[in-house]
């Protein structure tokens, strides 16, 4: 999936250490996001949408892809 | 304080004096003028440091069960040895079980407080671990049937381990 996660965070000038704590994960984990190495359970995308105060889908994008 | 309009040669353009006075370079004395390629405005502060038994607080604790573990292993395999006789060598003989027991449990709570994504990779690496180990397991055991020696079987949780921590390596770095 892709994301705009890193754009998101550069808004809010946070480094990813801080968003790490701040969503309760490691900082690896949000690099793995970033770059799309990484999907991220429901639980933990709602936590996101609700850091950045967006919607899901204004965050990630579904790559899509033929059956 | 001076009003001067930033250069539009960016060659020319002052940058952001970092101080100010000469006196006390760590104090800045006067508001800077305003300038072409001004520092950040709010400036992130460092990030807090913490001690090392905060920071390593699971791998001390893994490192001391893991000592205390090897420390009864070998008071306890010299006492056996040197009391083949006595009625209760059996009891002395499983003591590191005890200390064995307590790393499992720094282990398993250690597992615990991973993220998902650590959860993940840990679940990978044991699934690798597993199979792994079986095939070589298996494998050796069909060779044995064809002549080589007969290996005892306390080598198989050194593999499985050995195992885990290549898988965990590997699938750590996939997700970088």
């Amino acid at each position: 999936m892709k994301n705009r996660l890193r754009a998101l965070r550069a808004e809010l000038a946070w480094s990813q250490a801080e968003l790490a704590s701040h969503l309760g994960v490691s900082r690896q984990t949000v690099n793995a996001i970033e770059t799309g190495k990484y999907d991220p359970s429901l639980p933990l995308a709602f936590s996101l949408a609700r850091t950045f105060k967006r919607q899901i889908e204004e965050i990630f994008e579904a790559e899509i892809t033929r059956a | 304080m001076t009003d001067q309009e930033p250069s539009p040669n960016p060659a020319e353009a002052p940058v952001d004096p970092l101080f100010t006075h000469p006196a006390s370079p760590f104090l800045r004395t006067e508001v800077p003028a305003p300038v072409a390629y001004p520092s950040p405005p709010n400036p992130t502060p460092p990030a807090a440091i913490y001690s090392t038994w905060v920071t390593y607080r699971t791998q001390i604790e893994f490192g001391l069960a893991i000592l205390a573990y090897l420390m009864v292993l070998v008071g306890s395999v010299t006492v056996v040895q040197a009391n083949r006789e006595a009625d209760w060598r059996y009891y002395v003989a499983l003591l590191p079980v005890a200390p064995a027991g307590f790393v499992i449990w720094l282990f398993v709570r250690a597992l615990t407080r991973l993220d998902e994504r650590q959860r993940r990779i840990q679940m990978q690496a044991f699934a690798f671990s597993l199979g792994a180990s079986a095939l070589l397991t298996f494998g050796y055991g069909f060779l044995e049937g064809a002549g080589l020696p007969h290996l005892s079987w306390t080598y198989v949780l050194p593999l499985m381990a050995l195992l885990w921590g290549a898988g965990t390596a590997f699938f750590t770095w996939r997700y970088r």
